[in-house]
């Protein structure tokens, strides 16, 4: 089956046959005829292309590399070797000799299409945007009825913000090519930013129907489940991608960065290894390991890894310098933290994330400039990303509330509020029902059992409450405490809960073989983490759902429920852009019911609990005076007191909530009865409270005396005063 | 044994693809069918698990989807370093008139058997010139096919061309029905009407029933120990009236020199030189009796009479719970029915040559 040996050919006649054979995918003969020219003239420069060409279609870019820098080397070389050897090079991840290359061949032949077009994707690549965008138009222009080129233009223009722009460049590169791969995960890919999350999944399983190995449609596909808070189908996306490409860079960093959010902190910090190990020099993977590491409190590394990839080139340099930002921030280096938000905003004036966290920071006044300049971005030439436009809506919000502004805020923060509920599903009801089935499936004759045998659980102290309730000035003031360590909100109950059959579920299970099992869980996951201290204590609010099971897997673990004002709580979580999911806080309506239920619940853990084990602090009494309060807390961790606890702000350690600004400063009493400047705007909250807001107006001008509560008599938490347990 | 822990409807997807593997051996195809649409819809980038499902669904006789998915047979661990990388697009179906189509034959010798009846329908459908590539074996039997404009020998230059399309992609490029098989026109291959003399001279001399058989296809065939007997398996199709012709080639085509005994059995094997004798032996015997090989496609495509012996799961070409084959009018199926029981089908084969003989 091999080709007749080439007899007395010319170089010429052999170069054209070998071309020739490549093109009809003879890839043995183009190949043996190369391997002649070039014995008989070594480095011959088209021989070298060719191979070059033929290396890269069988997948192994640095040997087409090799050959193609060779081809370049020739005095003769054409400018189309130069631009394939820029594009190449991008694809092997040496942007800058890429870019070198990519400028030779279209300062060589400046018609060359392909050339201004590679040169185009690498400028793109390497962040420079602008440069990338004139290129690439010129392509357009050159070939209007170039697919590629379209999709590539849409590429930039995307990374520009100008998102409409975009969308016009790949409905062209999918009118001229329908069932374009790339374009339609490009499309997807703005569809999610947009907010149009469903045309956006169909758009990216299209795509992945077209090319079933197009990787980056994947990677959009678990983006949009993310958008919806479905982290679940995000993985299994992922998943599905690492099934034929087990080093995907990419992959590896969208897995380590779900598996962060929820909490699988010592997976996530595997997968962000392994893709900086695959990546060395890739600036995306690089930040997302800073962010896995700074989820586990090793600072140094992090800042280490957020210093490195903001050096690299690429668009991740942005991310990277406000991460940083958001580390100082988080060990109190308020003016380390403005000043690289600052800095950040300099270079780009338009990062969305350095105003917000900028927001949190600063104290705005009326006439701020800055409250300008984020209004400004909401406008016509503004940003167009939707998760950009919230983000700022809750910014300006707060800006405006300082400023004293409260109907121009509310106007911003009901529109935040209202764009974010827009992304997601949430069914008030069956948070209602499950809450009845946690009461039920907890009934108090389970407690009547004799405790679980798990030994050293007096380690444990849960710090819970709704968000927003003041559970991290609690935690503050205790990890103030020489024998007290602060773990921040750990997501370890709830993994236990999700791989031990769910929750009220697991309730069945509870043999005493079993609660001993599930406490040693908890207890091995937390001992490296507290050292030699005697208490450790975990502040996830939403601990407050597992109260009884804690109380059952770990008899001896301390629950400090925190409680405060129904209204400044809620009111406080509305104005408040989570980052994790908090899906009941962006609806008022739905703040409320989850606050009766939140209410009900914590009164049945509170007839069921043993007292010496539960005890409940009221935000306000701390407020009003610290001091009885931090004794009370020590003294129920069976501790001595502490003077450091009531100078707690002093405390250096990493608080990272959505309340780190605060816990910075000392006390401030302008946060109790907060609300009622503001009852005309919380009509459907206080409704669902059963709040009268008659009165609230009233007792305002009485002074703040504590409004009365109508509506059902089970929901009374707020006006309970707090028994000394 | 895996079932159970799939009950619920999850699991890990590996125990899912070893329960469509396991229904699949049973040849409970069917069964596999929804469970492997459900591995292609959970991890679309994994081509083995495609090429198994267009295997399903070509057996199944869908196929729409079939061809589609049978575009993922280069794209398997042992495949992928053998797919023909043309620098040149591929022919989607559309009218190309003025442009030249690169058609060539990629895998074996059967399937190029099957389908290049195909080509002629792709110059009609493409108004294209075409240029059929094609083996050096089947060459000069093609070259009397027609339907093409211009042959070129594998691995050879062709020349320029604009469009190409693998033998076996034109069922997808051309959207090819089960309503559409056999096609015309049917036959669509014949002998060499010399050679066919010499072999009638050849096989004048024996009495009776003239089948020609074969028990054995190329060892190296994925599928081959699934597919293959021997000799001896044959012994219960001998009686009285009846002469039995090797066509065997390969390792075992001297078993035909020590035949069971009982059988008389003659081997031309020594005296094939190449298809064309095979088609003519197969144009001067009456029948031609044979496991799933070659030659029975090529009995197929001149029309001429072949039962073909099949194992409990064929090959996806022979479809489903069916004796006939839309693809050629003339051949006979005769399917196990218990998984490794070849004893079986021979009973039922030796039965119908009595028939056969009878109805002489």
């Amino acid at each position: 089956m091999t080709a007749p040996q080439q007899q007395n050919l010319t170089i010429e006649q052999a170069l054209g046959q070998a071309n020739a054979h490549w093109n009809a995918g003879q890839a043995d003969q183009a190949e043996r005829l190369c391997q002649q020219v070039l014995a008989l003239w070594p480095g011959q420069s088209d021989a070298l292309h060719l191979m070059g060409l033929m290396a890269h279609a069988y997948g192994n870019v640095d040997l087409a590399i090799d050959h193609l820098r060779r081809a370049c080397q020739a005095p003769r070389a054409p400018a189309i070797y130069l631009s394939n050897l820029a594009e190449m090079c991008r694809q092997g991840g040496h942007l800058a000799e890429a870019e070198q290359a990519g400028r030779r061949a279209i300062a060589m032949d400046a018609t060359l299409v392909a050339g201004w077009n590679n040169l185009g994707i690498i400028l793109q690549e390497a962040g420079k945007l602008e440069e990338s965008l004139t290129c690439l138009q010129r392509v357009v222009a050159l070939q209007p009825d170039y697919a590629e080129a379209h999709n590539n233009l849409g590429n930039t223009l995307k990374r520009l913000g100008r998102l409409d722009q975009a969308r016009v460049e790949y409905e062209q590169a999918l009118k001229l090519a329908p069932n374009y791969a790339e374009a339609l995960s490009n499309l997807a890919n703005l569809l999610n930013d947009l907010g149009q999350l469903d045309e956006a999944l169909s758009l990216a399983r299209r795509a992945i129907d077209a090319n079933p190995r197009l990787s980056d449609a994947y990677i959009n596909a678990a983006a949009v489940e993310v958008s919806r808070d479905r982290y679940e189908d995000a993985l299994r996306w992922v998943d599905s991608l690492l099934t034929y490409a087990p080093l995907h860079v990419g992959a590896l960093g969208v897995r380590a960065t779900i598996l962060r959010r929820l909490g699988r902190l010592d997976v996530a910090v595997m997968d962000a290894r392994r893709a900086v190990a695959a990546a060395p020099d890739n600036g995306e993977a690089l930040n997302i390991l800073g962010e896995v590491l700074q989820a586990q409190d090793k600072t140094d590394e992090a800042l280490a890894a957020f210093d490195r990839a903001a050096q690299l080139p690429g668009l991740v340099r942005e991310k990277a310098l406000i991460n940083r930002g958001v580390v100082l921030m988080e060990q109190g280096d308020r003016d380390g933290a403005k000043a690289a938000f600052d800095h950040v905003l300099a270079q780009f004036p338009r990062s969305v994330s350095a105003w917000f966290n900028l927001a949190d920071l600063h104290h705005f006044t009326p006439g701020d400039p800055a409250i300008a300049g984020m209004e400004a971005l909401l406008g016509s030439d503004g940003l167009q990303v939707r998760a950009d436009r919230i983000a700022l809506h809750f910014a300006i919000g707060k800006a405006w509330l300082d400023a004293g502004d409260t109907e121009r805020a509310f106007t911003h923060l009901d529109e935040g509020n209202r764009q974010k509920r827009a992304t997601f599903t949430y069914d008030s009801a069956a948070i209602d029902r499950w809450i009845s089935e946690i009461v039920a499936a907890f009934p108090s004759e389970m407690f009547a059992r004799p405790r679980a045998a798990t030994a050293g659980s007096d380690l444990a102290v849960f710090v819970v409450g709704m968000p927003r309730s003041g559970t991290t000035l609690v935690e503050q003031i205790l990890a103030s405490h020489p024998a007290i360590f602060g773990a921040g909100e750990q997501a370890i109950m709830q993994n236990l809960v999700n791989q031990a059959g769910g929750f009220p579920a697991i309730a069945r299970h509870l043999t005493s073989e079993n609660e001993v099992v599930l406490g040693n869980h908890y207890l091995d996951a937390i001992r490296p983490l507290a050292g030699n201290h005697r208490r450790l204590v975990d502040k996830m609010p939403s601990n407050f759902l597992f109260a009884g099971l804690i109380n059952r897997i770990l008899p001896e673990a301390r629950i400090i429920h925190v409680q405060r004002d129904p209204v400044d709580t809620c009111l406080s979580c509305y104005t408040k852009l989570f980052m994790r999911e908090q899906l009941f806080s962006y609806d008022q309506g739905e703040l409320a019911c989850f606050y009766r239920n939140y209410e009900r619940l914590m009164e049945h853990w509170r007839s069921v609990l043993p007292a010496d084990r539960f005890i409940e602090v009221r935000y306000e009494d701390i407020v009003a005076d610290i001091e009885p309060q931090a004794r009370r807390l020590t003294d129920f961790c069976g501790l001595d007191w502490s003077p450091a606890c009531i100078d707690f702000h002093q405390t250096s350690r990493t608080i990272r909530t959505a309340s780190l600004n605060q816990v910075r400063t000392p006390l401030y009493s302008s946060s109790i009865g907060r609300w009622r400047r503001y009852a005309r705007h919380l009509g459907p909250l206080l409704e669902g409270l059963g709040i009268d807001p008659e009165f609230a107006a009233v007792s305002e001008e009485l002074g703040g005396a504590k409004p009365k509560r109508s509506g059902k008599p089970a929901v009374k938490g707020a006006e309970k005063s707090v028994g000394a347990h | 044994m895996v079932r159970p822990l799939l009950a619920g409807g999850g699991g890990a997807i590996s125990l899912w693809a070893l329960l469509a593997r396991a229904l699949r051996v049973q040849g409970r195809v069917a069964e596999a069918r929804p469970i492997q649409e459900m591995l292609v819809d959970a991890l679309p980038g994994h081509f083995p698990t495609r090429f198994d499902l267009s295997e399903t669904l070509l057996l199944l006789g869908e196929f729409e989807r079939g061809w589609r998915e049978y575009t993922y047979r280069y794209s398997l661990a042992h495949t992928s370093r053998i797919e023909r990388k043309v620098q040149r697009p591929r022919w989607d179906g559309r009218p190309i008139p003025g442009q030249t189509l690169l058609i060539y034959d990629e895998q074996g010798y059967g399937d190029t058997f099957q389908f290049m009846r195909m080509v002629a329908w792709a110059k009609v459908r493409s108004q294209a010139h075409v240029v059929l590539e094609i083996n050096h074996e089947m060459a000069s039997i093609a070259r009397r096919m027609g339907g093409f404009d211009a042959i070129t020998l594998r691995g050879e230059l062709p020349p320029p061309f604009d469009l190409h399309c693998e033998m076996m992609s034109l069922p997808m490029a051309m959207g090819l029905r089960l309503s559409d098989l056999p096609g015309d026109p049917m036959p669509y291959l014949s002998a060499l009407p010399d050679r066919r003399a010499a072999w009638r001279k050849r096989l004048e001399p024996y009495s009776g029933l003239k089948v020609a058989c074969l028990w054995a296809g190329r060892p190296t065939h994925m599928n081959d120990a699934n597919r293959s007997m021997s000799l001896v398996q044959l012994a219960p199709l001998a009686q009285e009236g009846v002469t039995f012709f090797s066509i065997q080639k390969g390792p075992t085509e001297s078993d035909a020199l020590m035949p069971p005994p009982g059988m008389n059995l003659i081997s031309l094997s020594p005296e094939i030189r190449d298809f064309e004798d095979t088609a003519a032996i197969l144009s001067e015997v009456d029948l031609l009796i044979s496991i799933d090989s070659s030659p029975v496609h090529l009995a197929g495509a001149l029309g001429r009479p072949a039962w073909v012996l099949l194992p409990l799961l064929p090959d996806w070409r022979w479809l489903q719970g069916r004796d006939d084959t839309p693809w050629y009018p003339s051949v006979r199926l005769f399917r196990q029915t218990e998984w490794g029981r070849w004893d079986q089908v021979i009973d039922r084969v030796a039965a119908a040559l009595v028939e056969r003989k009878r109805g002489r």
